[in-house]
Order: structure tokens, then C-alpha cells, then sequence
């Protein structure tokens, strides 16, 4: 009864948690690297250096417009590292994830394999 | 027991590696079992240590894990009551209640056929709750209301039924912040502000709220109507596309602050509802001073705030926040008017505003400057009702316990709102009440602030007495009243009985606290004791003669003269609401009142109903803390005439109250608003005799220092007495006598030297009546000597 009530609560209750340990876990990269907003500001000016309106000769609205690209430049390579590095985060801990979750199902399996390898007499070494 | 089962599961694994390494296969079924245990540990973690062991319908299946773990199989209530003092959420209630592990095991039956029944009032507590498990603090509910009389018992310690539900709640509350303070929170990531500028100037001259919410410093917030309407206005302000600002208006007190905090907490919740032009905005108050000394030139100063908020349009994601608004709108200490910078900005809603101002200030700048006004959206902050102010003092207390490493207990924080709305009059509600229990965390008991705590911090502040009368001394001394009133005045029993019994009224808790502790019209002539009486009474109980304010309304003959009464205590220090907002338990006289203007007595009309005065600032100034006297002398020949004819007092008295009604001298809604209409007669001989040796003893006093005693007899008394005596003047021409006939000679015989210290000077008949003749004989003199007038 008692090996009864465990199993249900690993396949029910307790993989359910690992679902969401594992989402939260995805959720809270996400986060971190905010992907979206990343993506929305890819080609923004970094930081609005030289932002707002420029007043004076075309001299000045020249300097504006190419401290402006520059800013942006900076802005869009800086993002792009960080959409990287971001979306690598996000699958990797995906991935690791899932592996958590399929391998949580498999956990109660191991002591019947330990048991057929038992009977079965295997050992590495001895090929 | 989870350490257990991971010790087992780690020797199981390192068993079966151990004997694979030596050559057993049986090691594989051992590694494969010490997953078992691993399993085993995983649940009890994640699942079984946190719920009760059964299932079901039974109330035990409903106990939280903590309380069950207490108990044995069949526990008596006795042994419950025991349980809940071990577990934390029933000694959250020991603390803050006062309903401790002993009070419960007094009141708990070691009858175990009772557990069923306390069990099921504590189930349906439960339900009654919505909370999922029965937890210390419920089962503790339960006990106390399985005694039979235990709203008796527990109005011993200040509580009734609705407080015990307000513990439970208080209990689950905190319990729901903490968990919810243990959940991720996302707030934008490392790339949040990428796409906005730099602010190097609003770093100087601001205080970036929103960075101090994100590190973690950010206030808890409440449920408080009134704010979180604010705060969904304030996101609809600024959503739409209408100007881009708003004006918080409301009390000091209110809230305003902790709006603008609960606003910027509310934008950097990535989960919130928000528009995306809002989400993750920051807000940064500015520091007007810290403008003005960095520029303080007027021109210099505009061009920095222009700076500054340059800056914040530029950096597109800041919200500036004018806190206490008025300091950059008018002319003051600390305060700088930018009208002319400031307006065109908010006119022009480039960049977002939120301003905050005290009800007042607005009001004074709107008639300034209709056009400011106009171009703000106005959101007005409501004060926050009882249960409000109870919920954000529940929540805030944390802070301050923390910080000062005390306990408040439930009935302080009721006796900081109760008390604070009587005696804190610069703020309203919450600021109001938790300024007050922010202030009796000095007077804590043994790190417990309790309800003594409130009322001492009230009462050292204030000089006031709110709480009733506990130590023997203060207990005899009300006891003893009219005796300690009668060393310092003859007679008059009736009036000293009465201001003694309304004294003992008030601390003994038993008076209407909504009005002052006793209102007194004391009728009679001239020099019968009734502003004496008031002295003699400021003296004894209210901590002396300082405690008495005197209003002379001979001097408020004018309807104009209402303005000088209720003046704001800055432009009038003497007017008699500043007098009372400063001392406000203190004896108010209110002399020679048939004189003033009917305008000036309209105006009393309230304070003698409600103990309330508005001052010209409609501030509410209370006197409820004051005893309030007002003497007269109308009427007072008719007085005499009524003793002449042979009448007691008490005789005439009723029939003398018409007749001043009758006579128009006053309205009978006036008189009917006084407790007590004394009327004061006249002084017999004998009694005067008592007023001169009370004078006597004075000049003894006066005397003391020069270490001289001085004696009259008694016929030299008789005859003083005889000289003073006119019943038109009462016991006033005694002072002048003693004066001439007593202190003179001792003055003479002391700078003649034949009085020394330690000496007594003796005075007699002969003395008396020799000062008398030589007047006699000076006053004859000086009459044969003067010209006659010429007509």
C-alpha cells in the first residue's frame, strides 16, 4: 500500500512538480535575458546616446545622425551577443529539462533492471 | 527522517558499487534498490511533510503538519492547548494577543470526550476562513472559545470576539507574504534598460525608487481602497494618450508615497497588466533641496531642472515624481517656485509627472495659478477607514520591528489608531496611526509594545492622561481631590465636588470621550474662589498653575474678535485654540464670559458639545482632555440679595439660572450646554477668617528663606478681617490687608534687624490696630491739607 501511495505520488503529484520546477526554471532564464525585448529593441540605439531632437547647422544634425548609427550599431551588437548567449541558455536548460522529466519516470524502473542484470550475471569488465 | 533515507540510499549505492567492483552481479540489484530510498526522501520533501498524514473528512485529516506532529492519538484539549504554545503560529498569537501557552492550559478541560467537539469548532473556524489546514492559531481560537465565559475573560486583556478572527487572518496574511515573497519574481532581465539613456543628473538630484524596489527594498504594500484605485488611475493616466501627468491630492498621511511606491512596483512586475509604453518605466523622485543648493541662483536653478528633465525625456523611460509638490511651486525655505519652468512641461506632457501635495497647498496654489491646476489630472486620496489603517499597521509594524527589535501586540496597534485619531492632528489615516505606533516602540516592556506602551507615548508627548488610573498614589490623590483642593480655597463645597467628581469620571474611564471631561459655569460675585478654584485645580491634578489656559473675554467684545480666539497658533501664539493644540490636558478657563460677542459664544457652542474647536485652518482641535470652566459675575447683586434675605444656595440656585435666561444675559442653549451650573456665594466672616490664615501661611512660605515665622493672634485676625470685610469684593481686600498690617511690619522689623533668622514675629491686636490709626491719622492729614476744588 505504502510502495502503492509512492508511486502514485511519482507519477502524479510529483511529476507534475518536476514539469513545473523545470518551466519555472526556463521562464526565470527567459527572463533574465528578456529575448523579446532584445528582439523588439535589436536595432535601438544602445543606452539613447545622442537621443532627442538636434537643433543647429546640418553640421550638427550630421554628427547626431552618425553618433546616432554608431549607437545603434553598438546597441544591435551588443544584442545580438546577448540573444545568443540567451537563446542557448534557454535551450540548454529546455533540454536539460526534459531529460529531468523523462529520466523522473524512469527512476522507479531501475530497481528491476538492477535485479534482471543481477540475474543475468553481467559484469563490465568481464566483457 | 529525509536525512535518513539519503544516508540509507548512499550506502545502498556505495554497497552495490562495492560489490560489482568485486566481482558479485549482485551488486546491481543493491545499486538498483537504493533508488527506493531516494524515491521515499523525494516524497516525503516535495509532498509528505508538508500535509497531514490522513485523508478524509475527519478534522484531524485538516490539522497542519507542524500541530498534528504535537499531538499524541487521543489528545485531551489540555494537551492541545500545550501543542499550539509549541507551534509557531499559535505563539504568534501568544505574542500578539497576550493568549499565551499558560492562559490556554488554564482554560483547557483535560477531558479527552472533549476533544471531538473542539475539534469541530475548530473545523468550522477553519472553514469560516477559507484557510486549508486547522493551525495553531485556529486550534488556539477554538480553546479559548470552548471556556464558557471567554468574553469575559479575554476583555480582560482588551480583546473581543472580532479580535480573536483578526488574529487568524493577521497570521495567514503574513504567512501568504511570505510565501509569496520566496516566489521568482521576473522584473525585465540584464537588457531591460539597453534602449534607454543614461541618467547621470537624475542619479544626483533623484531618488530612483524603482532601483530601490528592484534590490529589494521596495514597501509592502496593502489592499487599501483608496490606493489601489490611485495607482489604476495612475496607470490610466499615463496609458492614454492625454497629458502625461498627475497630481496625488490628499493629507499628509494618506498615502501619497506609498501610492508613487506601489505605482513603480507595479511597472517593474513583468507579469503585471500593464500597457508595454509603461512596463518597466522607472520612477525618480527629485530632491528640491538638493537642487537648490546645487544651484542657487534663480537662473541657474531653472537651467538645471531644465537639465534634468532634458535628461528624462531623453532616457524615455523615466516617470519624475514632484513628491510634496508645493516646494517647487512657492517661495520658501527649501522651496523654490518653477512655476514658468514647470508648467510648460506639464502643459506639454513630454515628459511623465506625478506630483503629490498636501489638500491645502493645492488649494492655495489653484488660486494662485488657476492654469497650473487645471492642466494637472487631479487623483484625490482618500484617508483609509478603520480597517484599512488596521491592515497596513499589521503589515508595516514588520519593518519597524525589525529595525527596532520589538513586538507590537494587537491591542497596541488598536490603542495607536484609537488614540492617534484623538491626539495626532497633522496627519490622517494610516501615516496618523503609525506614527504613533511607530513612537511607543520607545516605551516597549520587556521588547513587548503593548497597549501601555501607546498610551505612555501619547502621554509623555503630549502631557496628557489617557490611560485609567492604576498606581495608588495617582488613585488616593483622585480620592482625596476635594481635600487637596480645599488647602488651597475655603468653602465652596459644592463646586469643588463637582470638578473633583468629573476628574474621577474621566480616570476611572467611565466618561463620554467625546466631550470634554467636564464643562462649568461657575456664577457669583467678585473674589468668591471661582478662578481661584481653577488655579487650585490646575494645581493639584493637572500639574500646576502652567496648566491652566486663561481666555479673558472682556477681550472678545467683537464679532471680528472670533478670528483672534481660534488664530493658528504660528500667527497667534495666545489664541485659545493654539494654547489647547499645545497643552491640550489642561483646565480652560474662560473668564468674565457675559462680556463676550454672541459670535464668540456661538463659537464655544461646539466646543462645549463635542470637545471640538476648528481653528481658522479647519484643523479640529481637541479639548476633550480638558476641563472647561467658565465664570461670570452676572447676577451677582442678586446673589447677595437672595443670602441677604436668608436663602442657602441651593435654594435660589435653579430660579437664578431663569432669571439670567429671562434677563437675556444668556441663551438657555448656552447654559444648557454646561455639565454643571455652579452658583458661588458669597464669603461669611468665619470664612474669611479661613482666607487670611491661608494668606498667612503664603507670606510663611515667601518667608521661609529668610528662615522668619510669623503669628497673628487671633482678635488681631478678627480684626483684620473686620477691615477687609465687603461683601461686594468677596476675599480680594484680605490680600491688601495682610499686605498693610502684616507684611509691613515684619518688612520693618527684619531691615531694623531685631528679627533674625529663626526668630518668630509676633503680631497682636495693638500692631494691627496701630497701622490702622497711623493711616487714620495720614489720611485725616493729608484731607485737612487739601485745597478745596473749585467748581
Amino acid at each position: 500500500m505504502f510502495i502503492l501511495g509512492l508511486l502514485q505520488w511519482w507519477y502524479g503529484d510529483g511529476w507534475a512538480r518536476q514539469v513545473v520546477v523545470a518551466r519555472d526554471r526556463v521562464i526565470s532564464i527567459y527572463d533574465y535575458f528578456s529575448v523579446d525585448l532584445l528582439a523588439k529593441s535589436w536595432f535601438a540605439p544602445f543606452r539613447q546616446i545622442s537621443a532627442g531632437k538636434v537643433s543647429g547647422p546640418l553640421q550638427a544634425h550630421w554628427n547626431a545622425f552618425v553618433d546616432r548609427t554608431i549607437s545603434r550599431f553598438v546597441g544591435a551588437f551588443m544584442r545580438t551577443i546577448l540573444i545568443v548567449i540567451g537563446v542557448a541558455s534557454i535551450v540548454m536548460f529546455s533540454t536539460a529539462g526534459v531529460v529531468a522529466v523523462f529520466l523522473w519516470a524512469l527512476l522507479p524502473v531501475i530497481p528491476f533492471i538492477g535485479l534482471a542484470l543481477a540475474m543475468i550475471g553481467w559484469l563490465p569488465w568481464n566483457g | 527522517m529525509g536525512n535518513s533515507l539519503e544516508i540509507i540510499a548512499l550506502l545502498l549505492l556505495m554497497c552495490g558499487v562495492g560489490l560489482l567492483v568485486i566481482g558479485i552481479p549482485l551488486g546491481w540489484l543493491v545499486l538498483g534498490v537504493s533508488v527506493v530510498p531516494q524515491m521515499f526522501h523525494e516524497w516525503y520533501v516535495q509532498d509528505l511533510r508538508h500535509l497531514p498524514s490522513a485523508k478524509g473528512e475527519a478534522v484531524d485529516a485538516v490539522l497542519s503538519g507542524d500541530l498534528l506532529g504535537q499531538l499524541t492519538k487521543h489528545p485531551t484539549p489540555y494537551e492541545i492547548a500545550t501543542a499550539v504554545g509549541r507551534v509557531g503560529s499559535g505563539q504568534f498569537m501568544g505574542a500578539r494577543y497576550g493568549l499565551t501557552a499558560a492562559l490556554l492550559q488554564q482554560i483547557a478541560s483535560q477531558d479527552v470526550a472533549k476533544t471531538t467537539e473542539l475539534f469541530k469548532r475548530a473545523n468550522d473556524i477553519r472553514a469560516a476562513h477559507g484557510a486549508e489546514h486547522i493551525t495553531g492559531s485556529i486550534m488556539l481560537v477554538a480553546l479559548v472559545r470552548s471556556f464558557p465565559d471567554y468574553e469575559s475573560l479575554i476583555a480582560q486583556i482588551h480583546l473581543d470576539d472580532s479580535d480573536l478572527d483578526a488574529g487568524i487572518s493577521w497570521e495567514q496574511h503574513l504567512r501568504n507574504l511570505a510565501k509569496k515573497h520566496v516566489q521568482p519574481r521576473r522584473t525585465g532581465g540584464i537588457a531591460r534598460d539597453w534602449s534607454f539613456g543614461f541618467t547621470p543628473l537624475l542619479a544626483r538630484f533623484g531618488h530612483n525608487i524603482s532601483a530601490q524596489i528592484s534590490a529589494g527594498g521596495g514597501t509592502v504594500t496593502v489592499d487599501v481602497a483608496a490606493h489601489t484605485e490611485a495607482v489604476d488611475r495612475l496607470i490610466d493616466t499615463f496609458s492614454n494618450g492625454g497629458r502625461q501627468n498627475a497630481v496625488l491630492v490628499g493629507k499628509e498621511g494618506v498615502g501619497k508615497t506609498t501610492i508613487i511606491h506601489a505605482f513603480a512596483d507595479k511597472l517593474l512586475d513583468a507579469n503585471s497588466k500593464v500597457a508595454g509604453n509603461l512596463k518597466f518605466r522607472q520612477v525618480i523622485i527629485l530632491d528640491s533641496s538638493a537642487l537648490i543648493s546645487a544651484a542657487p541662483g534663480r537662473g541657474e536653478l531653472e537651467n538645471l531642472v531644465m537639465q534634468v528633465l532634458s535628461e528624462a525625456y531623453s532616457a524615455k523611460n523615466i516617470i519624475i515624481c514632484l513628491d510634496n509638490a508645493q516646494l517647487f511651486f512657492e517661495e520658501g525655505v527649501g522651496a523654490v517656485d518653477l512655476t514658468n519652468v514647470l508648467q510648460p512641461i506639464l502643459d506639454a506632457g513630454n515628459v511623465r509627472m506625478i506630483l503629490s501635495m498636501d489638500e491645502q497647498r493645492y488649494l492655495q496654489i489653484s488660486r494662485r495659478n488657476s492654469s497650473l491646476t487645471n492642466s494637472l489630472n487631479r487623483i484625490n486620496i482618500a484617508p483609509a477607514t478603520q480597517q484599512e489603517t488596521m491592515d497596513v499597521l499589521q503589515e508595516q509594524i514588520i519593518f519597524i520591528e525589525l529595525r527596532q527589535k520589538v513586538t507590537y501586540m494587537h491591542q497596541a496597534l488598536k490603542e495607536a489608531y484609537r488614540l492617534s485619531e484623538r491626539y495626532v492632528h497633522e496627519l490622517d489615516m494610516p501615516g496618523r496611526a503609525m506614527k504613533l505606533a511607530e513612537s511607543a516602540a520607545s516605551y516597549h516592556e520587556n521588547g513587548l509594545v503593548t497597549m501601555n506602551s501607546v498610551q505612555q507615548a501619547i502621554e509623555k508627548t503630549l502631557d496628557v492622561k489617557v490611560s485609567v488610573a492604576s498606581d495608588t498614589q495617582d488613585k488616593e490623590r483622585l480620592l482625596d481631590m476635594e481635600n487637596l483642593i480645599h488647602k488651597r480655597m475655603v468653602n465652596q463645597t459644592r463646586a469643588v465636588g463637582v470638578v473633583s467628581d468629573a476628574l474621577r469620571r474621566a480616570r476611572a474611564g467611565v466618561r463620554n470621550q467625546n466631550r470634554p471631561i467636564g464643562t462649568f459655569l461657575f456664577l457669583g460675585p467678585t473674589g468668591v474662589g471661582k478662578t481661584e478654584l481653577s488655579k487650585a485645580l490646575a494645581d493639584v491634578y493637572f500639574g500646576g498653575e502652567g496648566k491652566l489656559v486663561r481666555v479673558d473675554l472682556n477681550e472678545y467684545v467683537q464679532a471680528s474678535d472670533v478670528n483672534r480666539l481660534i488664530a493658528d497658533g504660528a500667527d497667534d501664539p495666545s489664541s485659545l485654540t493654539a494654547q489647547v493644540m499645545k497643552q491640550p490636558f489642561s483646565v480652560v478657563l474662560l473668564d468674565e464670559i457675559e462680556k463676550a460677542a454672541p459670535e464668540v459664544l456661538a463659537t464655544l457652542l461646539q466646543l462645549l458639545d463635542e470637545g471640538i474647536l476648528r481653528d481658522i485652518k479647519n484643523r479640529e482641535i481637541s479639548f476633550r482632555d480638558a476641563i472647561v470652566i467658565a465664570t461670570s459675575n452676572a447676577g451677582a447683586d442678586r446673589i447677595r440679595e437672595y443670602i441677604e434675605r436668608g436663602y442657602q444656595v441651593e435654594q435660589f440656585e435653579d430660579q437664578f439660572t431663569n432669571e439670567l435666561i429671562s434677563s437675556g444675559q444668556f441663551r438657555p442653549e448656552f447654559l444648557n450646554r454646561f455639565d454643571e451650573i455652579v452658583v458661588f456665594r458669597p464669603f461669611t466672616k468665619e470664612e474669611l477668617v479661613q482666607v487670611l490664615d491661608m494668606i498667612l501661611a503664603n507670606v510663611n512660605k515667601t518667608l521661609e528663606q529668610q528662615r522668619v515665622t510669623v503669628t497673628v493672634e487671633q482678635d488681631a485676625k478678627m480684626f483684620l478681617v473686620d477691615k477687609g470685610y465687603d461683601p461686594r469684593l468677596g476675599a480680594r481686600p484680605m490680600r491688601r490687608v495682610v499686605q498693610k498690617a502684616v507684611e509691613n511690619i515684619v518688612a520693618k522689623q527684619m531691615l531694623a534687624g531685631s528679627v533674625g533668622a529663626g526668630e518668630v514675629v509676633h503680631i497682636s491686636l495693638a500692631d494691627v490696630q496701630r497701622v490702622y490709626e497711623n493711616k487714620a491719622l495720614a489720611e485725616s492729614i493729608t484731607i485737612e491739607n487739601t485745597p478745596e476744588k473749585v467748581i
